[in-house]
C-alpha cells in the first residue's frame, strides 16, 4: 500500500477513526479530545497536531523549575520527572512522542554518561529538531557531549581510532546492517578522530584528527565527520532506514516493501524534514488501513500515559517514572545503544502482571495519581479505552457481582479493562 | 535447609493441616539419575568478555607482547596447567576446578565472526549464524520440540533481565522473564476478599483458555502470556514460602539471581532452564578494574550457588554454562582496553561434569585479521547440552548434526 491520502469525506470519519489517530500520535485521548477531533475532521486535527501552540507561561515556569532541580542535583530522576511533565502537561504531545522516537533511535544511556546536565542538553537538541530537520539533528548528535561520552569520542584518536561512534552512525542511526562494510566503518572512524569533549563541550582536537584520505562507499577524499554524515544521508539506504523506524513506531510492526519504499521516497522528497513527512503519513490510507489498526503493542510510556490521558489523571510524576521504568522503558537509560526494541519484547508474563498491578493501583489508590474523568458506564469506558469490538464481559460480570458501591465496582471493572490484552495494543 | 529437612518441614505442614502444595509430589519423585529432572542454568556475559584475560595463556610470550599494560604477570594467575591459568579474581571458579566441578571449553566460536554486539549475541541466541531472521532462540525451539513434557509448568525462566532473552523466545512456549519473585504476583489493593477472588478469576478469563486460538498474531501472543503470568504467579507463591539458602551468597545482583534460581530448583517448580545475565563486559577503555570486578562477581556468585546446591544435594542435577557474544582482540587498544574480537571460552559447572580443559587454547600467532581462531563450533556445545544433558534431540533444534564435546560424566 502506498501513501495515497485517506479521503475522510468519502470513506467516513468516525469517533473510532479519531481515536486511532490520537492514540497513535499523542499517547491516548480523552473523551473530550475524541469528540473534538471527530467534529474537526482529519485535516484540521492534523493541522493542530503538527503546529502546536506556544507553551503558556504557567507550563513553561513549572517545566523550568523541574529542569532546574535536575540540573542542580545533576540527578537523572528529576530529569525523568521533567520530561514526563512535558509529555503529560505540555502543549505538544506529538512533539514529545517524536522526542521519545529520536531518543530511542539515538539511544544514549545515563548509566555511562552519568550526567543529568548532558542528558538534558541532548534532550533539548532532540526537541529542537523533533519535528524538523533530521540532517540537523544528526549533525548535532555527532557533536553532542552525552553522545560523545556514550560512544567513546575521546578514545577516538589519530593513532588508535575507536570505531564505536562510526559503527553506530551507520548501523543504528542512518543505514542499518548490510548497507556498509567493515572497511567503511574503519575509514569513517578515522574521519571522526579528534571529535572530543573538553570542559563539558564539544572540542575539535586538531592534533588527534586524521587529515588523510579516506575511502567510504566507493568515494574518497579528505573526509571529516560531517562528510561521513553527508555520505550516509546521501546513501539510498538512509531514507529507507528512517522510513522503517517511523512505520514501526506509528503504523504497523511489519510494514511491507511498498510502504517502506513509498515513505522513503517521501522522506527524500522532503529532504528529511519531519513535519511534512509525518503529515503525509498520518493522513494516508496506509495509516487508516485495517492492517494498521490495533497492530502495535503499546510501549510502557504509551500504556501508562495513554491511560492517564484517557482517564484525565493528574499524575504523580515520580511514581510514574518508576512504573514506566519497571515496565521496561527507563527514560534516559535505554538498555543498549540499540534502544528499546519494543513490540513483543514489551510483553512478558512479568510485565503483564506489572501492567495489571499498575491498573489496580491507579483505580484503587492515589499512588500514581487521581482519576479526573467521570466514572461512566462499563460500556462507555470500554469504548473510550479500546475503541474496538472486544469481549468486555469479565468487566461487566465484575460490575454486576462484586460488593461495594457503584463507584467501587466501576473502578474494579476498569482495572479489568486496563488489563485486557486488547488494551495492550493500539 | 537441606533436602531431607525440606521434606520433613513440608510433611509437618501437612501434619498441622495445611494443604500440601502441589509441588511436593514432584519433590518426592525427583531423582538425580532421571534425565527428566536435570536443570540447565545459562549465565550470559553480555558485552563481549575478554576471554584472554579470563583463561590466561600465561606461558605464551605472544600474550605478554600483545598486551603490554593489560597482561597478567606469570605469578599472579591462578594456574590450571603449564599453559593456562585463571584471572586472579576467579578464585571461586578455581576452587570449583580443584573440586572437579568446572570444565573449561576453549576456543569456542563460529565461522565468519560478526563484531556487532547485537548481531553476534543474536547468533549465539538463535544458533543460526547464516540466517538474518531472528525469530526464535535455540532454547525456545528446544522447549517447543518437547512442549508436551512441559504442559502446565513453567519450563524456563529468565531472571533479573530487562527483556526475555532471544535464546528463550519460542513460537509456542511462553517463557516468563521476571526481575524478582516479589514482582511476580497479581495484586488488587484494598478490596474485600470475595471481590479479590472474583477479580482474580475474571482476570484469568481475559486471557482465554489458551486452546481455541492458535494464531500467531500479537493479540493472541498477549493473551497466552497473560495466562502464563497468572497461572505461574500462583505456583511461584506456593514454592517461595519454604526455602532457606544453606550458605550465604555475596551481595551482588548475579548472586541474588542465582539464589532465587536455587530456591526455585529446591522448590521443585518443574522449571528446567534458567537464564541469568551479567552485563558490562564491553571493556573498550581502562578495563583492568571493571573486568576484575565483573569476574569476581561471576566467580563469587557461581561458587555460592554450587555450595548451596551441594548442601541441598542438588549439584548433580544442575549444570551451569556461561557464554559471551565474542571475545576481544588479542592486542590491547590505545585506551587501556580491548576491542571486539571473536571466539572465546565457555565455562561449565556441575556435579555431573568431567572437570578439565577441553580443546586447545587458540593460537596467539595464527590469527584471523587480528583475532583468535575458534576450534569448537558453539553449536557443538549446545548439541551436548541438549542431547546429553537435557535429552532433547539437538538436530532439529540446531538444524544439523554437531559433534559433541565430551565434558559430561553422565
Amino acid at each position: 500500500m502506498n501513501l495515497a491520502p485517506y479521503d475522510s469525506h468519502q470513506q467516513g470519519w468516525t469517533r473510532r477513526d479519531a481515536a486511532h489517530l490520537l492514540w497513535r500520535t499523542q499517547c491516548g485521548a480523552s473523551e473530550t479530545e475524541i469528540t473534538r477531533a471527530t467534529g474537526d475532521g482529519l485535516e484540521k486535527t492534523l493541522d493542530r497536531l503538527l503546529t502546536p501552540p506556544e507553551e503558556d507561561a504557567a507550563f513553561a515556569e513549572a517545566a523550568a523549575l523541574l529542569r532546574q532541580t535536575a540540573s542542580d542535583s545533576d540527578n537523572i530522576e528529576p530529569l525523568k520527572t521533567w520530561w514526563l511533565y512535558r509529555m503529560t502537561a505540555g502543549p505538544s504531545p506529538l512533539k514529545e512522542k517524536m522526542c521519545l522516537f529520536w531518543h530511542n533511535l539515538f539511544a544514549t544511556s545515563n548509566v555511562k554518561v552519568r550526567s543529568a546536565r548532558h542528558m538534558g542538553a541532548q534532550n533539548d537538541l532532540i526537541r529542537t529538531h523533533a519535528l524538523g530537520d533530521f540532517k540537523a539533528l544528526l549533525a548535532g548528535m555527532a557533536r553532542d557531549v552525552a553522545m560523545l561520552i556514550w560512544l567513546d569520542g575521546n578514545a577516538n584518536r589519530l593513532r588508535s581510532p575507536n570505531e564505536n561512534f562510526a559503527r553506530e552512525v551507520m548501523e543504528l542511526f542512518t543505514l542499518g546492517v548490510g548497507n556498509y562494510t567493515e572497511a567503511d566503518i574503519k575509514e569513517a572512524a578515522r574521519a571522526f578522530t579528534g571529535w572530543h569533549v573538553r570542559n563539558d563541550q564539544f572540542w575539535f582536537n586538531r592534533l588527534q584528527h586524521d587529515a588523510g584520505t579516506k575511502g567510504i562507499f566507493s568515494e574518497s577524499g579528505n573526509f571529516d565527520g560531517d562528510d561521513v554524515l553527508r555520505l550516509c544521508l546521501k546513501h539510498e539506504a538512509c531514507p529507507r532506514f528512517i522510513a522503517m523506524r517511523l512505520l514501526k513506531e506509528f503504523v504497523m510492526p511489519h510494514p511491507d516493501e511498498s510502504a517502506i519504499a513509498a515513505l522513503a521516497r517521501c522522506i527524500r522528497a522532503h529532504d528529511f524534514q519531519m513535519a511534512p513527512v509525518l503529515r503525509e503519513l498520518f493522513g494516508s490510507q496506509l495509516f487508516f488501513s485495517a492492517s494498521a489498526r490495533h497492530s502495535l503493542i503499546k510501549s510502557p510510556v504509551q500504556f501508562v500515559l495513554g491511560t492517564y490521558r484517557a482517564l484525565d489523571v493528574r499524575p504523580n510524576l515520580k511514581t510514574t517514572a518508576q512504573i514506566i521504568a519497571g515496565l521496561g522503558q527507563d527514560l534516559f537509560q535505554p538498555p543498549t545503544v540499540k534502544g528499546w526494541e519494543g513490540g513483543r519484547l514489551w510483553i512478558t508474563s512479568a510485565t503483564l502482571l506489572q501492567r495489571a498491578n499498575f491498573a489496580a493501583s491507579l483505580t484503587n489508590s492515589d499512588t500514581y495519581g487521581k482519576i479526573g474523568a467521570p466514572l461512566i458506564s462499563i460500556e462507555q469506558q470500554a469504548e473510550l479505552l479500546l475503541a474496538r469490538d472486544a469481549d468486555t464481559s469479565p468487566a461487566a460480570t465484575y460490575f454486576d457481582k462484586a460488593s461495594g458501591s457503584r463507584d467501587d465496582r466501576v473502578r474494579g471493572a476498569l482495572h479489568l479493562i486496563l488489563t485486557m490484552p486488547e488494551f495492550q495494543t493500539t | 535447609m537441606n533436602r531431607r529437612h525440606f521434606l520433613q518441614h513440608s510433611a509437618s505442614l501437612v501434619a498441622i493441616g495445611a494443604t500440601a502444595p502441589a509441588f511436593l509430589s514432584r519433590a518426592v519423585a525427583a531423582d538425580k539419575n532421571d534425565p527428566g529432572q536435570r536443570i540447565l542454568v545459562i549465565v550470559q556475559l553480555a558485552g563481549g568478555n575478554d576471554g584472554l584475560n579470563t583463561v590466561i595463556p600465561w606461558a605464551d610470550d605472544a600474550y605478554h607482547a600483545a598486551r603490554p599494560s593489560l597482561a597478567f604477570k606469570r605469578d599472579t594467575v591462578l594456574k590450571i596447567n603449564d599453559h593456562i591459568g585463571l584471572h586472579p579474581g576467579l578464585a571461586g571458579m578455581k576452587a570449583l576446578y580443584d573440586e572437579s566441578a568446572l570444565s573449561i571449553i576453549q576456543g569456542v566460536g563460529y565461522p565468519q565472526p560478526n563484531r556487532s554486539h547485537f548481531r553476534s549475541m543474536d547468533i549465539w541466541n538463535t544458533a543460526q549464524p547464516e540466517s538474518e531472521i531472528t525469530g526464535d532462540g535455540w532454547l525456545g525451539r528446544a522447549l517447543d520440540s518437547s512442549a508436551a513434557r512441559f504442559a502446565g509448568k513453567v519450563p524456563a525462566l529468565a531472571l533479573g533481565m530487562e527483556n526475555l532473552p532471544l535464546a528463550l523466545v519460542a513460537p509456542r512456549t511462553n517463557v516468563p522473564s521476571i526481575r524478582s519473585l516479589d514482582d511476580y504476583q497479581l495484586r488488587f489493593g484494598d478490596v474485600p476478599a470475595s471481590d479479590h477472588q472474583l477479580r482474580q478469576s475474571l482476570a484469568r478469563k481475559l486471557a482465554g483458555d489458551g486452546k481455541a486460538d492458535t494464531s500467531k498474531d500479537d493479540l493472541n501472543f498477549i493473551r497466552k502470556t497473560l495466562g502464563t503470568a497468572i497461572d505461574s504467579a500462583a505456583r511461584l507463591k506456593e514454592v517461595a514460602a519454604s526455602y532457606e539458602p544453606a550458605s550465604p551468597y555475596p551481595q551482588t545482583q548475579l548472586a541474588a539471581n542465582l539464589k532465587t534460581v536455587a530456591q526455585l530448583i529446591a522448590g521443585e517448580l518443574g522449571t528446567r532452564i534458567f537464564f541469568v545475565s551479567l552485563g558490562g563486559f564491553d571493556t573498550h577503555s581502562r578495563q583492568a578494574g571493571s573486568h576484575a570486578a565483573l569476574l569476581a562477581e561471576l566467580s563469587g556468585a557461581v561458587a555460592a550457588f554450587f555450595k548451596d546446591l551441594r548442601a541441598h544435594k542438588l549439584a548433580d542435577r544442575v549444570l551451569l554454562a556461561t557464554y559471551s557474544e565474542f571475545g576481544r582482540r588479542l592486542k590491547e587498544n590505545g585506551s587501556l582496553g580491548t576491542d571486539h574480537g571473536a571466539g572465546s571460552q565457555m565455562f561449565v559447572v556441575s556435579g555431573a561434569t568431567k572437570a578439565g580443559v577441553f580443546g586447545d587454547h587458540p593460537s596467539l600467532t595464527d590469527l584471523d585479521d587480528g583475532d583468535l581462531k575458534h576450534a569448537t563450533d558453539f553449536r557443538s556445545v549446545y548439541a551436548t547440552l541438549l542431547d546429553r544433558w537435557l535429552r532433547i534431540p539437538s538436530e532439529p533444534v540446531l538444524g544439523g548434526k554437531f559433534a559433541p564435546v565430551e565434558f559430561l560424566a553422565v
